[in-house]
């Protein structure tokens, strides 16, 4: 193509990518090896051998294992292996990708071992404590400096949608893993985060839906544009479509986050854009279905003889499954019922298993050959996993939309006079859907036997073939038909300058007061029609402005994270000031004593909120069974929320005050001896170990440092607080048989903190509050630092 | 890689990376035409909802099924007395529903022989076969207790009304009752607070035989069970 430039011969650096590949095959055999354990557990109680082997820690290990680990692993195969040829050029650098590889195998086994120690911040797939968070965002780092350096040193001037794809995934992931795990250490081990309740839930939910987005959704989209035309020997169906779909995908994606959070106390306007950007969300996620599979036009024979294609078209396939799921999962009404359930859990692992596995094992039976010059070891042990895979998958997502949808109508069922529950026992519920469990084991257990098949297959041909590195004689390009494009070529056009217009309306109409709104909306409409109309006309001055755009990798970088900071800004931000006087709805928490401190940094180092929710929905049956619907107010000083996004167990928002200590002391240690058929672990840890004194006022000092209005305590103050309640409590517990209880023991801090559960204060309106210290200025910003506030609680 | 094309009219690009090629088909009308659809939702759904107000919120529909069962309740509640509590307590189809609900939800804390010990072991619970009783004894306090609970950290009962509905704490009741005598005597116990003067923690010495003023006058004295523990019948 290029005439006049100078050949040179390159060796791709393949070994990266073979150690990326079976390092994903191996944790992925690792990580699912935990879930089906833990989902094991569930059914079987006993098998909660120890405290570090109990379902709290190890369902974060199974999550993490499985995305950062098994896929994390297998995307940097795919991009290293892709990356190196669409760019004509060798990975930048040897050092860095050695430094990524072993890196990123050094945090899983951090990972690994602190997750069952009980070391985590208490966020979904945001639990590993602080020093690995700096781990992790270092080797990102150092992976994105080599992608982008081989991006500048490519030969090959224009940049493939997979590529795009890269680039989105990379500095995503970075901003949202950067926010979501501010936080300030009191230790080594622990930290809190700097948010709190309804901020540190939406920042949560913008990590959490959109590490589902750029972590398991994006990459392997990019990996899907590179592998399937590859292995199909067939032209991409359409450029076009790849346009407006990568385009409107990273754009929507990032606003959907609120639909974690539906019938919450999160304010109603961050709920309704979570619902409808999740449904505007449906046709981007089916445009990268449809260029998938419509690819495949001419190929389809090769479906019969190829497990690649196969693998493929079934990721795809689920791919598609799980992005109309997803929007049906948003509505309200159907989140009412499915929220909270195994319909959830369902529909990830039809993600996770269906499109990140199958894509995984596609492109690994594809690669390994290649890699390793040689042909796969087996075919027919391919097939015989794609199909215990593909069956081991249905019958899991079976057995959990049955689950989900016969609990939540159960759970939510009420008399045909509206007066009662139908069920009113928790537990009634659970034992329904046990059998179901069941089947859920059988599906993960299948599929986990096509993993392992797998690794033999692949393992039996690497020990056939020997590495191999391909070299390739490739045109060096001349500087000049690349990377020229100025801010001013980038910004300065219509396609910019019209979305940037059109969006602008639109946030006018969303925020400005009534009668503007609806002006603005007006004007968005008829903008919208002369940008049509310039674009009809002018629509080839678009496409080559595009095409520039494709030869400047870092235009085009830039353009992709104003994309997707979009959507974080304009929810974030507001949000941060949504807990102002007004916003508190009237309840205020109150804040925790030393021992309660103590004791929900227990609760969340267990994991109890894997099981349990603190938030009661605004939904009679929620109201019913576990009491008045949450308000913002009551969670403002948790750092971090635990509003929890499962209920394995019962709701305990209001739990305080419901049951006698002793009640909590006999649960914990036989759940069973209280409520029979419960299928909550024993934890008689509690009762020998002792809770930590030592850094308490440490943690109290950085609870005040972020707003939490402590009084001025000194470090044996703290500790003198904490043990006269806990000695305190032991006294109540002896008072009701239960004598024996050692006041510094975790159990006595649990019980304080289970009793405080849904205790606040209203604040009166002279503003001062009840119950707690006076001259305490009414929180304006609680969850973010806040100097002013911090200094006047300790005076 | 032929560049032929599969239905009439896309052009293959000519642009070729590491062999891969790309059509640039239109895009599908009825992928667009349902993209389209959503966004119209989103602006037609914002000014209803948010904007215009229409439709009830969540809060609002929850406070309004709650007035009505409250106010439901309130004249079932009207209904109910002593007396018809203790028929209640021999019609064998209430009772039974009320042991059902019972042997559920309330033998965790109160035993199923009611006697709030398990092999000896205490339970959380107040014993309910005997004749002593911390909130009254009475039917009406009996039920009153079941409905609201005790909110108490050392002997906490919980509020079983909202989550059980008054027909099933009206049944419970019954069942309780079932398993007692109408005129049997009630004594109240130590730390009962509706003891005359009882905000204080008294010595239990002072508890045993304290007749409730509230306590039936013209029944025949029942034989006193001596035994507190003893199983219910």
């Amino acid at each position: 193509m290029t005439t006049n430039a100078s050949k040179i011969t390159i060796e791709f650096d393949d070994r990266t990518v073979r150690r990326f590949m079976i390092a994903s095959i191996i944790w992925g055999i690792v990580g699912m090896l935990a879930g089906v354990f833990i989902a094991s557990q569930l059914n079987f109680h006993q098998l909660n051998l120890a405290s570090w082997l109990s379902f709290g820690r190890l369902r974060p290990l199974h999550t993490n294992a499985v995305i950062f680990a098994f896929v994390g692993n297998m995307m940097f195969a795919g991009i290293y292996y892709s990356t190196q040829r669409l760019c004509k050029a060798r990975t930048a650098s040897d050092l860095l990708s050695n430094i990524h590889f072993w890196g990123w195998q050094l945090i899983i086994v951090a990972a690994a071992i602190t997750l069952p120690l009980g070391l985590t911040r208490g966020q979904e797939y945001a639990e590993l404590i602080w020093p690995i968070n700096i781990a992790v965002a270092l080797i990102w780092v150092v992976f994105s400096v080599n992608f982008f350096w081989t991006l500048a040193k490519r030969n090959e001037p224009s940049l493939y949608v997979a590529l795009w794809f890269y680039i989105a995934t990379i500095i995503t992931i970075a901003m949202l893993y950067i926010v979501n795990h501010l936080s300030i250490p009191t230790s080594w081990t622990h930290s809190y985060t700097i948010f709190a309740g309804v901020q540190n839930g939406l920042v949560q939910w913008w990590y959490g839906h959109n590490a589902v987005a750029f972590f398991l959704t994006t990459p392997i989209l990019g990996i899907m544009y590179y592998f399937l035309p590859k292995a199909a020997e067939r032209p991409v169906y359409s450029y076009r479509l790849s346009i407006v779909h990568f385009w409107s995908l990273v754009f929507i994606y990032i606003w959907a986050g609120p639909h974690h959070l539906l019938n919450t106390a999160l304010p109603k306007w961050l709920q309704m854009l979570g619902t409808f950007f999740s449904l505007m969300l449906w046709a981007p996620s089916w445009g990268g279905m449809l260029n998938g599979l419509l690819t495949l036009r001419g190929a389809w024979d090769k479906l019969r003889t190829d497990p690649v294609i196969k693998f493929f078209v079934a990721a795809v396939t689920f791919y598609g499954m799980s992005t109309f799921e997803g929007p049906l999962l948003s509505i309200r009404a159907v989140n009412a019922l499915s929220h909270y359930s195994d319909w959830t859990i369902g529909h990830v692992h039809a993600g996770a298993m269906g499109w990140n596995g199958f894509m995984a094992a596609g492109m690994f039976y594809w690669l390994t050959p290649r890699l390793y010059g040689t042909k796969l070891y087996s075919t027919s042990w391919a097939n015989f996993h794609f199909w215990i895979g593909t069956i081991g998958i249905l019958i899991y997502v079976a057995a959990m939309w049955w689950s989900g949808i016969m609990q939540g109508l159960m759970l939510n069922a009420t008399t045909p006079d509206g007066l009662a529950l139908v069920y009113p026992n928790f537990i009634d519920t659970l034992t329904s859907i046990r059998f179901l469990m069941g089947f859920r084991i059988i599906g993960g257990s299948l599929y986990l036997v096509g993993m392992i098949l797998m690794g033999v297959n692949i393992w039996l041909t690497i020990r056939k073939g020997s590495p191999v590195n391909e070299s390739r004689e490739v045109a060096v390009i001349e500087r000049t038909q690349r990377d020229t494009m100025s801010l001013k070529e980038t910004f300065l056009n219509d396609p910019i300058a019209c979305t940037f217009a059109g969006m602008l309306l639109v946030l006018a109409w969303l925020f400005l007061p009534p009668g503007a709104d609806i002006a603005a909306l007006i004007c968005a409409g008829v903008f919208a029609v002369l940008a049509v109309k310039r674009f009809q006309t002018g629509h080839n001055r678009w496409s080559q402005w595009y095409e520039s755009l494709l030869h400047n990798w870092m235009p085009f970088t830039v353009l992709t994270f104003v994309a997707v900071a979009l959507g974080g800004l304009i929810q974030i931000i507001p949000t941060v000031m949504v807990n102002r006087a007004t916003n508190v709805e009237d309840r205020i928490q109150q804040p925790y004593t030393p021992l309660e401190l103590a004791g929900r940094d227990i609760y969340v180092s267990e994991g109890c909120y894997n099981c349990h929710s603190q938030m009661i929905r605004t939904m009679l049956p929620d109201v019913l069974r576990y009491g008045d619907y949450s308000r913002l107010g009551e969670s403002i000083y948790d750092h971090p929320f635990q509003w929890g996004s499962k209920r394995t167990g019962p709701d305990l928002a209001r739990e305080g005050g419901k049951y006698p200590h002793s009640w909590h002391y006999d649960h914990m240690k036989d759940p069973r001896a209280i409520s029979v058929g419960s299928n909550m672990p024993a934890y008689p840890n509690l009762f020998t170990e002792k809770f930590d004194q030592k850094t308490l006022w440490k943690k109290i000092a950085v609870m005040t440092q972020l707003g939490v209005p402590y009084p001025a305590m000194t470090d044996t103050e703290v500790k003198t607080k904490a043990v006269e309640q806990g000695i305190q409590i032991v006294k109540e517990l002896e008072i009701q048989g239960r004598s024996g209880a050692l006041p510094d023991t975790k159990i006595v801090a649990l019980i304080a903190y289970l009793q405080k559960l849904g205790k606040f204060d209203v604040p009166d309106l002279e503003g001062k509050l009840k119950g707690t210290p006076a001259g305490i200025p009414f929180p304006l910003k609680p969850g973010i630092p806040d100097g002013y506030r911090s200094s006047a609680v300790t005076k | 890689m032929t560049p032929q094309s599969p239905n009439n009219g896309p052009v293959l690009r000519e642009h070729s990376y590491d062999g891969i090629q790309e059509y640039d088909q239109k895009l599908p009308n009825w992928w667009l035409f349902t993209w389209y659809i959503t966004m119209v939702w989103f602006v037609i759904a914002w000014v209803a909802y948010y904007q215009l107000s229409l439709g009830e919120s969540g809060e609002e529909q929850v406070d309004k099924a709650l007035a009505k069962i409250q106010a439901v309740q309130l004249k079932e509640l009207e209904k109910l007395t002593d007396d018809k509590l203790w028929a209640m307590s021999q019609d064998d189809k209430v009772v039974g529903a009320g042991a059902a609900t019972f042997a559920t939800t309330c033998v965790a804390c109160h035993a199923p022989d009611l006697s709030a010990h398990i092999n000896g072991a205490k339970l959380p619970g107040q014993p309910l076969n005997d004749t002593e009783w911390k909130h009254g004894g009475n039917p009406l306090q009996i039920l009153s207790i079941v409905r609201k609970g005790a909110p108490d950290l050392t002997k906490g009962m919980p509020p079983w009304e909202p989550q059980l509905g008054l027909n099933r704490v009206v049944e419970v009741v019954a069942f309780i009752l079932s398993k007692h005598k109408k005129g049997e005597p009630i004594t109240l116990s130590a730390d009962s607070p509706l003891k005359p003067g009882a905000a204080a923690a008294t010595p239990p010495a002072a508890a045993a035989s304290v007749t409730s003023p509230a306590a039936p006058a013209a029944t025949p004295p029942a034989p006193a069970t001596a035994v507190p523990s003893a199983a219910g019948k």
